[in-house]
């Protein structure tokens, strides 16, 4: 079959089933488009700019796990995808951005809309590609694909030449079946001896904690990580990215760790003999001062990332390769020996843990008792999202305090249901996302938790949402500040409140929204939140935005102290330390 | 912190070098002299070919050495993040050997 560029790179997709391009078209893109137009097989998304469409398509891979493919031109379209592709670099989601470029020959000349998209994007790629010949083109698509979603998964940018995707030229087309590159290697099988050591270290421990990350979501490793502890019934903490990967609700699970982790989580993790470290990178909202972490504790790590290994903190028993593989290795040994793991084995630490929860752990009733003599928290906001959407929602999110109530207060009990910009921290992601959640499971409630500043950083897609008809569910928990910013000014710099308000600037969002054809609810008293949620829980064929107005002076605590704290150094409420 | 050389085998691609160098400023390490050039003799790399059951030919690979000033921990972290870039196919300091997936304890470049 004799197939031209453009024809060839659509037809390379849809041979990787892929089902959704996120994009934007533009000039060097042109002849790329004319071939999305000739086929039926993918449904190209037109979003409103191409931040969006990278948090869509990193949406779409975070809820699925399949690549999330992004379409741009060169120049504007290309730099406007990179904070998107910075953001999945960070949490290691799997992303195929295919760029537009001027023509080979104009390359270096300052052209309209040139930019050296490869150079731009180096450090926040897995790797990429330049499309030097239209033969080739079969073959990058498959490697791009390939090294995005194997070993540790990330973003791959495909850079393309107009020229290259000229309708007029015909070449070969045969698209190979596998890909295979020589110098790329990821890790395959964990070392039998490591998982001899790791059950080793279980047996010698009395307080051991598991915690997981995204890395154990990305494995597809939930189940194993299930069944491991099934096996020693030991207290489990997951970090932001990995809330889901572990039952949100069961009984030894202590709640999210780290900067606004649970009283408990931190503390066990402080005084812990053993840290078997699960997908996760012991990253500095983690571990707060690296030197005071968790000092009496072994550390074993499991990943599939060699350079994340003893980067931050030394690992004593390092266990490569994935960790679902790792996981299985040592359930089947674990399941000759569970009956030395009996559930008396860790009684005393499980009891510790339970004093410490009792005594400075979340209270999860706030929605319970609530009148209009005070303004509505945003913890008892999150909470009644969580009660009326009974816990089954996919929950994007932004970045702020909204994000991390969130976090605290929704329960996850599956993967892949919690999708946030973990590493990068990036405001706007929510809602796109969201949309890239939506399209993969049009019959799951999709929600989105943000913030009243998140919200406005790509506000345009609301646009996209009435085009596609998106019916997810917006929580603005409105505090008509940036909070986080806030919170840091009020308790590091003595209350001086630099650039965090918009004065009376914030738009009605409800009109706002109906301009675009959506729902717009308002709630400003605790009397409403619940009658107002379940109300637009009740509507779901149309995109409900909600904008609750909480109380402006509310804080995230637990949070750790900083600089030089460990991770048993926190502030629990306002002025009151451990 | 003391001098140490590197020595890599990389593909000889456009933008290789480029992926080699920008890691070392992305990561803040220094480079204090940088030698490349494509490998004719490939003598002294059968064992790679060996390991990896691949092939090279000839102006298909190139040699890197690099002079970086740096402590323990650091090099093992440089090593690793190297050894990650996905056109790098060897990595040696004076202690060890990175071969994609495996490593050797003795520098075999």
């Amino acid at each position: 079959m004799k197939l031209a560029g453009n024809d060839m790179l659509i037809q390379s997709l849809i041979n990787e089933g892929v089902e959704y391009i996120f994009g934007y078209p533009g000039g060097a893109a042109l002849h790329i488009y004319d071939a999305i137009f000739n086929q039926k097989e993918m449904q190209h998304i037109l979003v409103r700019h191409e931040q969006g469409a990278t948090h869509a398509a990193d949406g779409y891979a975070r809820a699925t796990g399949k690549p999330g493919v992004v379409m741009v031109t060169s120049g504007p379209g290309a730099t406007n995808a990179i904070t998107g592709i910075a953001t999945a670099f960070m949490d290691s989601i799997p992303m195929v951005v295919i760029s537009g470029q001027v023509q080979s020959h104009l390359i270096g000349t300052d052209a309209f809309q040139e930019t050296d998209m490869i150079g731009i994007s180096r450090p926040i790629v897995k790797h990429s590609f330049t499309v030097d010949h239209q033969s080739n083109i079969p073959r990058i698509v498959k490697e791009a694909f390939y090294v995005a979603t194997s070993g540790r998964q990330g973003p791959v940018v495909i850079d393309v030449p107009k020229d290259l995707t000229n309708p007029d030229d015909l070449f070969d087309f045969n698209y190979p079946d596998e890909a295979n590159i020589r110098s790329y290697n990821p890790p395959i099988k964990p070392e039998e001896n490591q998982i001899d050591r790791v059950i080793e270290a279980l047996k010698n421990s009395k307080r051991p904690v598991i915690y997981a990350g995204g890395g154990t979501i990305a494995s597809n490793a939930s189940n194993e990580l299930r069944e491991f502890n099934s096996y020693i019934k030991a207290p489990v903490t997951n970090t932001l990215m990995g809330l889901g990967v572990y039952p949100g609700t069961d009984k030894y699970f202590l709640g999210m760790l780290g900067m606004h982790g649970t009283y408990q989580a931190n503390m066990a993790m402080h005084n812990a003999d053993l840290i078997l470290a699960v997908g996760a990178r012991f990253d500095d909202r983690i571990t707060n001062t690296p030197e005071k972490f968790a000092p009496r504790a072994q550390i074993v790590h499991f990943d599939v990332d060699h350079s994340s290994v003893s980067k931050i903190i030394e690992a004593d028993i390092a266990v490569f390769g994935q960790v679902k593989d790792s996981l299985k290795s040592i359930n089947e040994k674990l399941k000759l020996e569970s009956s030395y793991f009996n559930k008396d084995r860790f009684s005393d630490w499980h009891n510790q843990i339970a004093n410490w929860k009792d005594a400075h752990g979340l209270n999860h009733d706030l929605y319970k008792n609530i009148d209009d003599k005070s303004p509505i928290l945003p913890q008892a906001a999150v909470q009644q999202i969580y009660q009326t959407s009974e816990g089954r929602a996919f929950v994007t999110s932004d970045v702020g305090q909204h994000q991390m109530f969130a976090a605290q207060y929704y329960h996850f009990d599956e993967p892949r249901k919690w999708i946030n910009s973990g590493g990068l921290g990036t405001m706007g992601f929510g809602l796109p996302s969201a949309m890239g959640v939506k399209l993969a499971y049009p019959d799951e409630e999709v929600i989105c938790i943000t913030g009243e500043g998140s919200i406005q950083m790509c506000i345009q897609e609301l646009s996209t949402c009435s085009q596609y008809k998106l019916p997810i569910k917006i929580f603005n928990i409105n505090n008509l500040a940036l909070g986080m910013v806030k919170q840091w000014q009020d308790m590091n710099y003595e209350g001086r409140h630099s650039s965090i308000s918009y004065e009376d600037s914030l738009p009605d969002f409800s009109k706002l929204v109906e301009s675009y054809g959506h729902v717009g609810i308002k709630i400003t008293k605790n009397s409403e939140l619940k009658q107002k949620i379940e109300e637009a829980f009740s509507i779901n064929d149309r995109l409900v935005f909600v904008d609750i107005y909480v109380d402006p002076s509310e804080h995230v605590y637990p949070m750790l102290v900083a600089p030089n704290g460990s991770l048993e150094n926190m502030w629990l409420s306002k002025g009151k330390k451990t | 912190m003391i001098e140490r050389q590197l020595t890599l085998i990389m593909e000889n691609k456009p933008g290789a070098l480029a992926r080699v160098v920008g890691l070392f400023h992305q990561r803040g390490y220094n480079i204090d002299s940088l030698h490349v050039d494509p490998i004719t003799d490939f003598k002294p790399y059968e064992f790679i070919e060996r390991e990896l059951n691949i092939k090279f030919q000839k102006n298909e690979v190139s040699r890197l050495i690099i002079k970086t000033t740096v402590g323990d921990t650091l090099m093992r972290q440089i090593l690793r993040q190297i050894n990650k870039l996905i056109e790098v196919i060897a990595v040696s300091d004076n202690d060890n050997t990175y071969l994609k997936g495996i490593l050797r304890d003795e520098n075999l470049l």
